[in-house]
């Protein structure tokens, strides 16, 4: 049981100082989970932590590879507004 | 709506309260003497100052404890600037030696704010560390931190140990209703916390953080984020509020918003505000307190002037080989500094003194006009009309002359009916100006002069290394001779 960080990490290192199991470290080109540490906050918290602070949606998955925070649940935009304005952009 | 004042304190009022003397654009008129002798070499709060002296933001704060519906995370461009965004990270020591760098190399520098790109508070560890060092081995560089306010309670404590007597907070309401349309969450005491819910902990820190900071007497100022349709009609109640409880300065900035931002406001295609809506706004709250009209929205890792970034001759590989004796750099900055304060106070005295004699003369009874002008700086018109990368507008009225805002040329367009393909830079920038009736600068070609005139903006180049307030009350004068400002109308607004 234990959660990841993909690609789409940006770098913020907000959630490396709220791990309780200090499985969350620096790395590059991103932030990475210790799967041997990481106890998805059980015991601990509520909530996990990293994915309760992470602004980037998508970028924390669970042990089934399903997003914590999926499309449009941080932002508030829809998914099918946020596709539109890019390929709006890039017909440009 | 009506909301209670915790924290009445009473504001030392300086000798006058503020556009009743002095020059009706000098903000700091209606400050205590403390305040205004703190304040009058910043270049972010001092409408005078911003001509002489530089800052800079170093960029040490990446986490963010909100999220905001006018920021992006995801972004990082190298050739945009406004707020949250950055090129590059830096450690607390890297971000000491940059600013040193900087101090040594811009002696006009003064002032290091760390702005973030996320939120300084969420990040208190770089955040003070970075506070600690510059004030042991930098102690004549002013320290100033930009908060969202959510954790400002918890480190009040800590930022009056470091020494840090400018604070802003950025509070864009006081109203949870309305602050769940711009906070989709925040992250508090272990959780993220969405809706009305998430706003109303985040308004009450910012309040609680405000009235914390005036009890230890550290100088708050107040930014807010105009977005019409959502906080347009309730931040003339906000700017009551926070100068009852001890905010010396209220800054009104425009919405930024753009699809290719990635901002929810910008892909739900949310509209900034007109120049006119954003200059009737900062006329209503300038009622009650005194407002700042030329911040330049900068980037969280800008470096130089307001309006310029100089932040390229400053990156980590450049630094790493600049050897600096911080020793004698301050003593040629107390040089250079004492040299521009003597010459603001010059200009100053100057300019009171002009402002008597147009006391003196015959009042006018002509209507106000606004008028662009070209400079780089020094408070003079001393830029080519071709090299303006933004212009300062100003109001010329029988009352005297006023600075109203800056306009970026390039950088933004205000909406899609102002880009169509076919309109060239020349002719974007004219647009610009749209409200003006004259644009002061050093010097101007024939092909934009001629498009000028046809767009009914008298150019000027007769008053190049002149002051700009001398210059514009003068040809404001020569446009009442000629009999221009016929009709006296007090009900007319010009748009802007």
């Amino acid at each position: 049981m234990a959660l990841k960080i993909i690609e789409s990490c940006v770098n913020c290192y907000a959630c490396e100082p709220l791990c309780p199991s200090d499985a969350i470290y620096e790395a590059k080109p991103h932030f990475l989970i210790d799967a041997k540490k990481c106890s998805e906050c059980d015991g601990d918290y509520t909530d996990p932590q990293c994915a309760s602070i992470c602004p980037i949606e998508g970028a924390i998955l669970d042990a089934l590879n399903v997003p914590l925070n999926p499309p449009g649940s941080l932002t508030g935009i829809p998914p099918e507004k946020m596709a539109e304005a890019m390929a709006e952009l890039q017909s440009h | 709506m009506e909301l209670p004042v915790l924290n009445e304190t009473s504001q030392s009022e300086g000798g006058c309260s503020a556009g009743s003397c002095g020059s009706t654009d000098d903000q700091l008129s209606h400050l205590s003497d403390d305040i205004r002798d703190k304040v009058q070499n910043h270049p972010c709060y001092s409408e005078d100052a911003h001509h002489y002296f530089a800052r800079m933001h170093v960029a040490v704060a990446p986490a963010c404890n909100i999220q905001c519906h006018y920021c992006n995370r995801k972004y990082d461009c190298a050739n945009e600037s406004r707020p949250g965004v950055v090129s590059e990270l830096l450690s607390p020591e890297q971000a000491v030696k940059k600013t040193m760098a900087v101090a040594a190399n811009i002696p006009q520098m003064t002032v290091l704010g760390i702005a973030g790109p996320g939120d300084p508070l969420a990040n208190p560890e770089r955040t003070f560390a970075t506070f600690q060092a510059l004030s042991e081995q930098a102690p004549d560089i002013k320290l100033c931190v930009s908060t969202n306010g959510l954790a400002l309670p918890a480190a009040v404590e800590e930022l009056s140990k470091h020494n840090i007597d400018h604070v802003t907070i950025t509070i864009n309401t006081l109203d949870a209703e309305i602050g769940a349309k711009i906070y989709p969450w925040v992250f508090w005491n272990n959780r993220r916390i969405k809706g009305k819910k998430g706003a109303q902990i985040l308004i009450d820190q910012q309040q609680k953080g405000l009235e914390m900071l005036v009890e230890k007497g550290i100088l708050v100022k107040v930014n807010s984020v105009m977005i019409p349709g959502v906080n347009d009609k309730h931040l003339a109640e906000v700017s009551k509020v926070v100068k009852a409880k001890g905010a010396f300065l209220h800054n009104v900035m425009p919405l930024i918003a753009e699809a290719e931002h990635g901002t929810f406001y910008g892909v739900m295609g949310q509209r900034g505000p007109s120049n006119d809506e954003l200059q009737t706004l900062q006329d209503e709250c300038s009622g009650d307190m005194n407002m700042m009209r030329h911040c330049r929205q900068c980037r969280a890792d800008a470096v130089g002037m307001l309006g310029e970034d100089r932040g390229d001759e400053f990156t980590l590989d450049k630094i790493e080989d600049m050897e600096i004796d911080y020793q004698a750099a301050m003593e040629k900055r107390k040089v250079i500094h004492q040299a521009i304060e003597a010459e603001m106070n010059e200009k100053r005295a100057a300019s009171e003194q002009s402002q008597q004699q147009a006391l003196a003369a015959p009042k006018l009874n002509t209507r106000p006009v606004l008028m662009a002008v070209a400079t780089s700086g020094q408070n003079v018109i001393n830029m080519h009309f071709g090299h303006a990368k933004e212009f300062l507008v100003y109001e010329a009225s029988p009352d005297g002359v006023r600075f109203i805002s800056h306009r970026k040329t390039e950088l933004y367009c205000s909406g899609d009916d102002t880009c169509g393909d076919a309109e060239t830079a020349l002719q974007r920038n004219i647009r610009t100006l749209e409200g003006c009736e004259v644009v002061l600068c050093s010097k101007i070609g024939y092909e934009p002069w001629e498009q000028l005139e046809q767009a009914g903006i008298q150019p000027n180049g007769e008053h190049a290394m002149e002051n700009i307030e001398d210059a514009v009350m003068a040809v404001y004068r020569e446009m009442a001779e000629n009999g221009k400002l016929e009709e006296s109308n007090d009900d007319q607004r010009i748009s802007a």
